[in-house]
């Protein structure tokens, strides 16, 4: 994918302000990416804001985060992207435990508590999707109704067959390799003759080796028998792709990006470190979306931090947005610049859209912005296989069970997905650098006792991650203090938020249908929550170390009126006619699928209203914010 | 031309094309980890698609009933090695010697003083040169572009001769598709008439030097020719440059951040036993990928998935090679020799 070679400074402060844009969308991840692509294709004039560094997307500036990663010590998921004051964005070290009534400042996040989320998003271009792990499943029918299914969490105000088309644009642009029979389940459905743009990735060894001892076992949830499987998981990675895809047209893979050809990317080879970083961009990222929007003519201003959303007082129209322009990341030195543009988009994820709006004083009239922040609940367990397993081969995910992602139990207690790990315990104790150290510190052994020792070590790891549910809940917030503020002045997140007990039943179901797997797989648990972990939370008399999922949501959410939500079903926030609140910030509920595809389809959809609103107010609008726009 | 002649040409259009891919893999491994980015990229995308002609060739051989080989010391090349038009590949680690032979390569018209055999690269170290089959084959003095030529022409007046349906009879399922194989430039082509023959052994000669007209493929990719010579230049093409005169961005080369390799090594030159148990497992690791290639070629395209990881563990284990000085080597490193072994890992 060719990135236009200097796009990346096609514009500059000063011209930025004395334009006036169809659209000015803030942040460059893959929400602002596909809106930013499909306004253009529609031949709007589009600037897009970045808050970090901006430079073309070269194969370089791509290898160069590689290298950062390989030679981090803590290989992390923000490890390869570089500190920078004036966008800092959370990073996993930063997590403390708290206090009761002592919030932490320490990190960027403001961490109220009580439980520390050591979720993350990445401020650089491309977004999170830069180290995300792709994993791209469809949420089911019922999440979208789980308040009059299951009495839980909220409705959606559509549903599973309104979002269905968005899911198939999302689909084809992320680029997804899946087979339709293995996501044919809990009423997931697809239009007849559907395939996805590329076949299904295989299983990796040690799924089949789950597989093996799990299959066909029946659980009991909600009174139902329940039987487990083992399936591949949709993958927003490459693989071969499926000649009936398009009606028989087919789908060529997007490889890497760069300004100059490069032969990489069109396939995934397994390298296990998708998070947090593909080293061949095999891996979606929201810069093959943005070289495509960019090729169409957006302009692109980075290192520019929007600052505040001005609005009219009398329509509540935004009117431009106050923006912070620096040159250099370590230095506090800016200049203010101000976007105009018909209609404005804030995609800067759930927690930054609703700092930004707080921060401008705009909290919504139901008041609901920033609260129901959502982020599912990851409940980590590990155990050695009694035989190699392959442990380490194939990307980070390929397969796990989500028979129980769905299931009239969801009115007791959260639903949740099980991830085999390919890459071992890594995310729960460090392996297999930890591993390292204790072979050689704890066991003295050295040459080719220590390769083998590490090889029967590792290769016999199995992690099951369960990706639990988090229901919205109001106290669960972001919201802002101008004592806390970064570098440039921006107001920081602050978070608040408690794990639901909802989400913790889910926890506890999990925790003994974990001991129950590792049983039938004759495997040795070693899962211990440490009760000084940050993330660690008890319920019932059992503590559980409970870690973020990185998938944000609720902080702006959509609903059927002024007074319940947020935005309406097209994104659009319901006291400003001209602002669109796109991303994870827009779910009402999560339930248990990664949120990005949902978060792709979402901005489809409201990408098309944007362009039906823009073509219906020819009329300019008022340039300044004293006096009245038109009236709707 | 008789189809013998038809068929012994076609395999040795494959065995010229894989004739190729030790040269510039010992080129893109040579290179320093962390430098030279640009230049690995360029050399490894050449490589990708010289791996894609091989397929090609392949395919028009299974095309009309043929068993495309790629094992055994009577198919897989040596070094020193001569192919048609006079160019001599040797192996060599990334030096502006080596760029100008891949330029050669990819351009029979490229003007080229190939390093003597006095060059200090090359003292000593270029001893019997084999001759690709293309060469001993051709009746007279002959060009890469002249080899293909023939084959096209024979293909043409076989299918006059015999029709059409009775010279292409293979089984189309031994065709590799891009189900198996996938580069960013470039697919495979089925071979199933004569149509897709030429478009087959077209792609081949567009890769190299662009399309006749034009510095790019149909598909719009820079010519590999152009793309060795951005190394040359140390600059990158522009889709608005002419031919020579690149004017994109700089591209960094760094002649020196290179493992230092022998020329054209052998298993023989690493006295050291430990060299040496390191080099005959390179040469395993080749020749098993080797007879994973000839199984896909052969009835079973699924072959090539499994031969991913046999590249890369082919990487890894050239790269414990290119790492070693060589003892009393004056500062020469040892690298991978590419040398056919019975027994493959």
């Amino acid at each position: 994918m060719l990135f236009p070679q200097g796009a990346a400074a096609r514009t500059d402060p000063q011209t930025v302000s004395g334009t006036i844009y169809d659209a000015v969308i803030v942040g460059g991840g893959i929400a602002g990416a596909i809106v930013a692509n499909q306004l253009s294709r529609a031949g709007q004039r589009v600037l897009l804001l970045e808050a970090g560094l901006g430079e073309d997307l070269t194969l370089e500036g791509y290898e160069d985060y590689l290298t950062r990663f390989y030679s981090a010590v803590s290989k992390d998921n923000q490890s390869p992207y570089p500190p920078n004051a004036n966008a800092p964005m959370p990073r996993p070290s930063q997590v403390r435990k708290i206090t009761p009534g002592r919030p932490d400042s320490s990190g960027y996040l403001v961490q109220n508590g009580p439980y520390a989320t050591d979720s993350t998003y990445t401020r650089v271009l491309g977004g999170t999707t830069m180290h995300w792990e792709a994993k791209v499943m469809r949420m089911l029918p019922e999440d979208f109704e789980m308040a009059s299914r299951h009495g839980q969490g909220l409705d959606w105000p559509i549903g599973y067959g309104d979002i269905e088309p968005y899911y198939q644009a999302a689909e084809r642009e992320i680029g997804v390799s899946a087979d339709v029979a293995d996501q044919a389940y809990l009423g997931v459905t697809y239009p007849p003759g559907y395939v996805f743009p590329m076949r299904g990735l295989p299983l990796s060894y040690l799924d089949k080796m789950v597989a093996a001892g799990v299959d066909g076992t029946e659980v009991e949830a909600g009174g139902e028998r329940v039987a487990l499987k083992v399936r591949p998981f949709p993958q927003g990675r490459n693989g071969i792709p499926n000649p009936d895809y398009d009606g028989g047209r087919g789908y060529i893979p997007v490889g890497a990006v760069s300004t100059h050809q490069v032969e990489e990317g069109g396939r995934c080879q397994g390298n296990n470190n998708c998070v947090p970083l593909c080293p061949v961009q095999a891996k979606y990222h929201a810069g093959k979306t943005l070289a495509k929007a960019l090729g169409n003519g957006v302009e692109l201003l980075a290192q520019a931090v929007a600052y505040r959303v001005h609005t009219d007082p009398v329509n509540g129209r935004v009117t431009h947005i106050e923006f912070r322009s620096y040159r250099d990341p370590s230095s506090p030195e800016y200049v203010t610049g101000t976007a105009r543009g018909r209609i404005f988009v804030l995609g800067a994820s759930a927690i930054e859209n609703a700092r930004l709006m707080l921060a401008s004083g705009l909290k919504s009239s139901s008041g609901l912005m920033g609260r129901n922040l959502m982020d599912h609940a990851y409940l980590l367990n590990w155990a050695l296989l009694p035989d190699i397993a392959g442990t380490g081969r194939g990307t980070n995910s390929t397969g796990g069970i989500v028979d129980l992602r769905g299931g009239s139990f969801r009115g007791r207690h959260a639903g949740f997905g099980i991830d085999i790990h390919n890459d071992g315990w890594g995310w729960a104790t460090g392996s297999p650098f930890s591993d390292l150290l204790h072979i050689v510190d704890a066991q003295h052994k050295f040459g080719p006792e220590l390769r083998r020792a590490l090889v029967d070590q590792v290769s016999r790891q199995l992690l099951l991650a369960f990706m639990i549910e988090v229901p919205p809940s109001q106290s669960n917030r972001v919201t802002v203090d101008p004592v806390h503020r970064d570098q440039l002045g921006n107001m920081r997140p602050v978070i608040s938020y408690s794990v639901p007990d909802y989400t913790m039943r889910g926890a506890a179901y999990g925790r003994r249908l974990a001991q129950r797997i590792f049983e039938r797989l004759g495997a040795e648990d070693y899962t211990a929550y440490d009760p000084a972990d940050p993330g660690y939370v008890t319920y019932e008399g059992q503590g559980y170390a409970i870690r973020g999922g990185n998938h944000l949501g609720g902080t702006h959410i959509m609903g059927t009126s002024p007074a319940n939500s947020v935005v309406d079903t097209a994104l659009r926030a319901w006291d400003h006619q001209n602002l669109y609140l796109v991303g994870g910030g827009a779910m009402p509920t999560i339930g248990t699928a990664n949120v990005t595809l949902t978060i792709a389809a979402l901005c489809f959809k409201s990408a098309e209203h944007m362009i039906e609103q823009l073509r219906a107010e020819r009329a300019p609008v008022a340039l300044s914010g004293s006096t009245s726009g038109s009236a709707q | 031309m008789t189809e013998k002649r038809l068929g012994d040409l076609l395999q040795a259009a494959v065995e010229l094309e894989l004739s190729t891919i030790p040269p510039y893999l010992c080129a893109l491994y040579s290179l320093r980890p962390e430098s030279n980015g640009t230049a690995r990229l360029i050399i490894r995308s050449v490589v990708v698609e010289e791996m894609l002609h091989m397929v090609l060739a392949a395919n028009v051989l299974n095309a009309i009933g043929g068993e495309p080989r790629v094992t055994g010391t009577e198919h897989v090349p040596r070094y020193p090695h001569e192919l048609p038009d006079g160019v001599v590949l040797d192996l060599l680690p990334f030096c502006p010697e080596a760029v100008e032979a891949f330029l050669k390569v990819e351009n029979p018209q490229h003007s080229h003083r190939a390093p003597g055999h006095d060059h200090p690269l090359l003292a000593g170290r270029r001893p019997d040169v084999q001759r690709a089959r293309a060469t001993t084959l051709a009746q007279g003095p002959t060009t890469i572009g002249a080899f293909y030529a023939e084959i096209i022409e024979g293909l043409e007046k076989a299918a006059a001769m015999l029709g059409e349906q009775a010279l292409f009879c293979g089984d189309p399922a031994r065709q590799i598709t891009r189900d198996y194989y996938y580069a960013g430039g470039g697919t495979p082509v089925p071979v199933t008439d004569l149509a897709s023959a030429r478009a087959a052994l077209t792609e081949i000669a567009d890769q190299g030097e662009g399309d006749q007209a034009s510095m790019y493929d149909k598909d719009g990719d820079l010519g590999h020719y152009f793309r060795f010579e951005q190394l040359k230049y140390g600059r990158s093409y522009l889709p608005s440059d002419d031919a020579g005169t690149p004017s994109g961005p700089e591209i960094d080369v760094e002649w020196a951040a290179v493992y230092p390799m022998i020329a054209n090594p052998r298993g023989d030159d690493y006295a050291d036993p430990e060299l040496r148990a390191a080099s005959d497992a390179a040469n395993r690791t080749w020749s098993g990928l080797l007879r994973q290639l000839e199984a896909a070629f052969n009835g079973f395209p699924e072959a090539l998935l499994a031969a991913v990881p046999a590249m890369f563990s082919l990487r890894d284990r050239a790269a414990v090679l290119l790492a070693n000085p060589l003892p009393c080597g004056g500062g020469r490193h040892a690298g991978p020799t590419f040398e056919w072994a019975r027994e493959s890992s």
